[in-house]
């Protein structure tokens, strides 16, 4: 095992962490101020790769194609996570958590179908744009640029939620909700626009996940699912609520996964669940502090 | 949380007396059965994945089982009926749908399903209740093999076959270090177990380098094929199919490891993988694949594409076939038996050889399998296009499963 | 969490009503025990299947209804007792009976593991790690080949020569599932049942008073594990073999579902939401395939206008109509 494999690897498993974190972080968003377990937000990923796919098969799967698809998906995702918030998650702020996992769950089922009529079964494929194709040379081993390009994003995005959340008005309103509803609604803010705000941004979250993903993997029914267990893990090993936790745990699962790759192959598929067992058995209420 | 409330009884007794009562209604209501004098038709309960990702081999059978039938009708031949029932995916629903096709729809013939331990399950109610299962979907060995009997029959290469082919493929090779990776379920290790003992066999030379398996649904392949490529093996032979596929060959081209190290994949250069790749598919990655509908170049081919391409609007794929065999089959059986009795009809398909756009299909008396060529080759650009090239046919005898061996596990 | 403000019955009519919901539920048996006589074969099958799934969620619902617990990942339970059976049928000689007696204990005891770790966070937490925790147990399942098969299945599951008709295994389902329903009644009856619901309404309150709220929770929790392990047995009873696919995710949703349909305050609810679903999921199946959507919609409706499930809209109104003439 030489370095040049080990680097290159850790990187890859980075790039990977970005997109976990990219998800998850809508996910732990809507935890934290909302308080809702977001069942949908797989689907919401799902949608925006399709969305993605669209929009770009519109532009001939053109390099002008690619980065339109990353405007418009989150925007038409985060399009449809405001009504659903507006028209359907609004009723059941307060109702038992159980209600409110359960009105999410329905809209996954909705989703599943209403993909599969609009969209078809079959595979779908989206073109990595010209200029992030191919790899380049990484202390002998070769790292694809989209990989590279994926680590550009995270962080930026990363920057973007941190500044959002700590230096505007609305984001530190957005913190203060998540910590203590009541107070801010004695205040006189209006925290159902807070609510609509966060559902908003996670599902854009969720739909710019989808996008990123969809050049480098089959589109297809079924993508919902496969993601929305690692996010869930993420979050809960993170912190519910905690977006540094979210960040966090996303690089864990993606590099720890990358070397369980390297090192253990065959049984892969354990790697995702063995990490978030060891770290919930040692910090069963999530790495960082819940509800920053 | 809502507080507890006293019990009621009445009024849940109530409701389970309508309920009982409604489900007697319409259980006395059951379906009429033939009294007309002239011959019933044949009726086929097809159970399949029609939700998620695999729908799209469900949707692919079923168009082919329906022109089969739809050809049947046209030459005065038998009359065919069926009704189509989703699994979701999922093997208990496969057996519950199983289960009231034979029951309430009384079908003769129950067809399906792309799931594997469904097509099993089902398979096993087959025999217990006598109504044979033509399996077009589920690939696993074990369906014709250890699992198999007299009312499972199979109109698709299983991976025992696919396995052999892949491994006389491999070789006539130089590839002495071989990596095996796969999805890790059922089909991707039962391909290369398959395809390693045969490869052993056949060139005793080779070595496995390791192994890696990969969840089904991975969306990226990177970590896994930078770890593989640290390796440095001779080829890289990889067991994957469906979404995983076209995700996997994707990142082949992205990682430029196909210029690297050798591949070889089942369905490489089968349309439905190369389409949604555009021009994005990776050159040189060997495969084997059942169908392609403009190889071989033959009349009948033609013939099929084009009746499949009139009446769906598309080409067809592999699954097509697979659902037309199915179809045809069981047509020209019913014909040969001269009658619509089950038993009679049975026996009239073990053995049966038809026509099929791949040449002439047999499905053998002793394990139910249907004996069809398969191509192999490699992915290339051929006039600008991605597709199968250096394209050679193996019959049927090189790549069926040993009859011997099937037989001995079945006794055990 | 929130309550709802639905009054406590109390009983004027005392032991009247007692007896009339004892004449009406025996006359109920007697009905169901005819059923093989007048439903056609398929029918007979369907219900076996009800019986089953009624278990499995009426066992939940001492969890998630009484528990007042977000259990996010019961079926776990119910195949694991479902493979337990499968197992030992197909891999050891043991006999029969001792497969039907391992499968429950072993459920409870993954239960018991679960449990453990799952009864020490509130809320949402417990929620999550249910389902995270559960997530594990299926892909173990699902990839240890030597012992499961992995995603093939075990199929063709020996059953004993008297349980291989379709009447006697509706028998034994319609027997095991009445003795498992009189058993989880006393039991929610009983002065540990009445406790469960105090650490429901108040856990605060339960513990300042001494009650010890994580064992309660974990024994209700070990409980609805044993019962579905025992639906896992009545299931391989009526299908004779086992996937991968009950362990996930999306089966414990649906049997939440059935709790939500039929009303987690009543005792009785999630047997009649179990039944409904089984019915609405084949009728439906019988002409789309957009099940998932139907069902989607379905919760959609009952999550916003039905919460407190269908029998729980009939409490209320008995309720109102009680007070009414209570005032009189």
């Amino acid at each position: 095992m030489d370095f040049a494999t080990l680097a290159s690897q850790f990187f890859i498993g980075l790039s990977r962490g970005m997109i976990f974190f990219i998800v998850s972080a809508g996910l732990t968003l809507i935890f934290g101020v909302l308080r809702i377990t977001n069942f949908a937000h797989g689907a919401l990923y799902m949608i925006g790769a399709f969305i993605a796919y669209s929009v770009s098969t519109l532009f001939g799967q053109g390099p002008y194609g690619f980065w339109l698809a990353l405007l418009v998906a989150p925007l038409v995702v985060m399009f449809v996570s405001l009504v659903i918030e507006r028209g359907l998650l609004r009723f059941i702020y307060n109702r038992d958590h159980l209600i409110q996992m359960l009105l999410t769950y329905s809209l996954v089922l909705i989703a599943g179908d209403l993909v599969k009529i609009i969209w078809g079964t079959e595979y779908k494929s989206m073109d990595i744009p010209n200029v992030l194709r191919g790899s380049f040379n990484l202390w002998g081993a070769s790292l694809p640029w989209y990989n590279a390009f994926l680590l550009i994003v995270g962080p930026v995005v990363a920057l973007g939620l941190w500044l959002f959340l700590s230096k505007t008005h609305l984001g530190k309103i957005c913190r203060a909700t998540a910590t203590d509803r009541e107070m801010v609604d004695v205040l006189g803010i209006n925290s159902t626009r807070v609510f609509a705000t966060v559902f908003a941004l996670g599902g854009w979250l969720a739909g710019l996940g989808g996008a990123l993903i969809a050049p480098t993997t089959t589109i297809s029914m079924g993508m919902d699912a496969s993601i929305i267990i690692y996010a869930f893990l993420i979050v809960v090993i993170g912190g519910l609520g905690n977006i540094w936790g979210a960040l966090i745990s996303s690089i864990i699962m993606g590099v720890g996964e990358a070397f369980g790759i390297l090192f253990i192959p065959g049984v892969a598929i354990i790697i995702p669940y063995i990490i978030a067992g060891v770290l919930l058995i040692l910090r069963p209420s999530g790495l960082l502090k819940s509800a920053w | 949380m809502v507080r507890m409330v006293g019990k009621k009884k009445s009024l849940i007794r109530l409701g389970s007396i309508l309920l009982i009562t409604a489900l007697m209604a319409s259980g006395c209501g059951s379906s009429p059965s033939p009294t007309k004098t002239e011959e019933k038709p044949v009726k086929v309960g097809i159970i399949d994945t029609y939700t998620g990702g695999a729908a799209v081999y469900a949707s692919d059978s079923l168009d082919g089982f329906k022109l089969a039938v739809k050809e049947s009708a046209d030459k005065g031949g038998p009359k065919i009926e069926f009704v189509t029932r989703d699994d979701e995916f999922k093997p208990d629903k496969s057996t519950s749908w199983a289960k009231e096709l034979v029951m309430r729809e009384q079908v003769d013939f129950l067809a399906g399903t792309t799931n594997s331990a469904g097509s099993l399950a089902v398979s096993q109610y087959a025999k217990e209740s006598k109504v044979p299962f033509i399996v077009w979907g589920g690939m696993s060995d074990k369906i014709t093999g250890e699992a198999g009997h007299r009312y499972v029959f199979s109109t698709l290469p299983n991976t025992a076959i696919i396995g052999k082919a892949g491994a006389s493929q491999l070789s006539k090779t130089s590839y002495q270090k071989v990596w095996l990776a796969g999805s890790d379920y059922e089909y991707g290790h039962s391909v290369i177990n398959n395809l390693w003992s045969n490869l052993t066999t056949l060139k005793p030379g080779v070595e496995k380098m390791g192994e890696t398996w990969w969840r089904v649904g991975e969306t990226d392949f990177t970590p896994y094929i930078n770890a593989i490529r640290s390796a440095k093996p001779d080829v890289l032979v990889v067991g994957t199919g469906g979404a995983d596929m076209v995700a996997f060959m994707k990142a082949v081209k992205a990682t430029g490891l196909n210029q690297e190290i050798p591949v070889w994949a089942h369905t490489s250069y089968d349309p439905a993988t190369l389409r949604p790749l555009g021009d994005q598919a990776p050159e040189g990655v060997l495969g084997t694949n059942p169908y392609l509908f403009n190889y071989p170049d033959t009349a009948e081919n033609k013939a099929f594409v084009d009746a499949f391409k009139k009446e769906y609007n598309r080409e067809p794929a592999a699954f097509a076939l697979y659902g037309y065999m199915g179809g045809k089959f069981l047509g020209e059986a019913i014909k040969k038996a001269g009658s619509t009795d089950k038993e009679k009809i049975i026996d009239a398909m073990e053995g049966l050889t038809i026509d099929t756009p791949v040449g002439k299909a047999t499905l053998r008396k002793e394990d139910h399998q249907v004996a069809i060529p398969m191509s192999y080759g490699v992915v290339a650009k051929v006039n600008g296009i991605f597709t199968g090239n250096d394209l050679h046919t193996l019959n049927s005898e090189e790549i069926m499963p040993s009859i011997d061996a099937i037989l001995k596990a079945r006794s055990k | 969490m929130s309550t709802n403000n639905l009054k406590l019955i109390e009983n004027p009519k005392g032991k009247f009503s007692n007896y009339l919901g004892l004449g009406l539920a025996i006359t109920g048996i007697l009905i169901l025990l005819m059923a093989p006589t007048i439903l056609t074969q398929y029918y007979v099958y369907l219900l076996a299947t009800v019986f089953t799934t009624a278990l499995l969620a009426t066992s939940l619902n001492l969890v998630l209804g009484y528990g007042g617990l977000l259990h996010l990942h019961h079926g776990v339970f119910f195949g694991v007792g479902a493979y337990t059976v499968a197992i030992v049928t197909t891999k050891t000689s043991w006999p029969f009976a001792v497969a039907v007696m391992l499968a429950p204990l072993v459920a409870a005891l993954i239960a018991l593991v679960i449990g453990w770790f799952c009864v020490r966070l509130r809320g949402l937490y417990f929620g999550m790690l249910t389902l995270a925790l559960g997530q594990l147990v299926w892909a173990i399942v699902y990839r240890w080949n030597a012992l499961t098969n992995g995603d093939n299945g075990i199929h063709a599951i020996p059953v004993p020569e008297f349980l291989s008709s379709i009447n006697s295994v509706y028998y034994t389902t319609l027997l095991i599932l009445v003795i498992s329903l009189v058993i989880l009644y006393m039991i929610t009856k009983s002065p540990f049942g009445l406790t469960l619901l105090a650490t429901r309404d108040n856990p605060v309150r339960s513990e300042s008073v001494g009650i010890n709220v994580k064992r309660h929770r974990l024994t209700a929790f070990v409980i609805a594990g044993f019962f579905a392990g025992i639906s896992g047995v009545l299931f391989v009873l009526v299908e004779r073999s086992v996937a991968p696919s009950l362990l996930f995710w999306n089966e414990s949703a649906e049997v939440l579902i059935m709790c939500l349909m039929g009303g987690l305050t009543v005792f009785m609810g999630p047997m009649l939401g179990a039944g409904i679903l089984v019915l609405i999921s084949m009728i439906v199946g019988l002409y789309t395939e957009y099940w998932l959507l139907v069902l989607g919609l379905l919760l959609l409706f009952l999550v916003l206008f039905l919460p407190q499930g269908i029998l729980g809209y009939l409490m209320e109104i008995y309720n109102k109509s009680q007070t009414r003439r209570g005032e009189n």
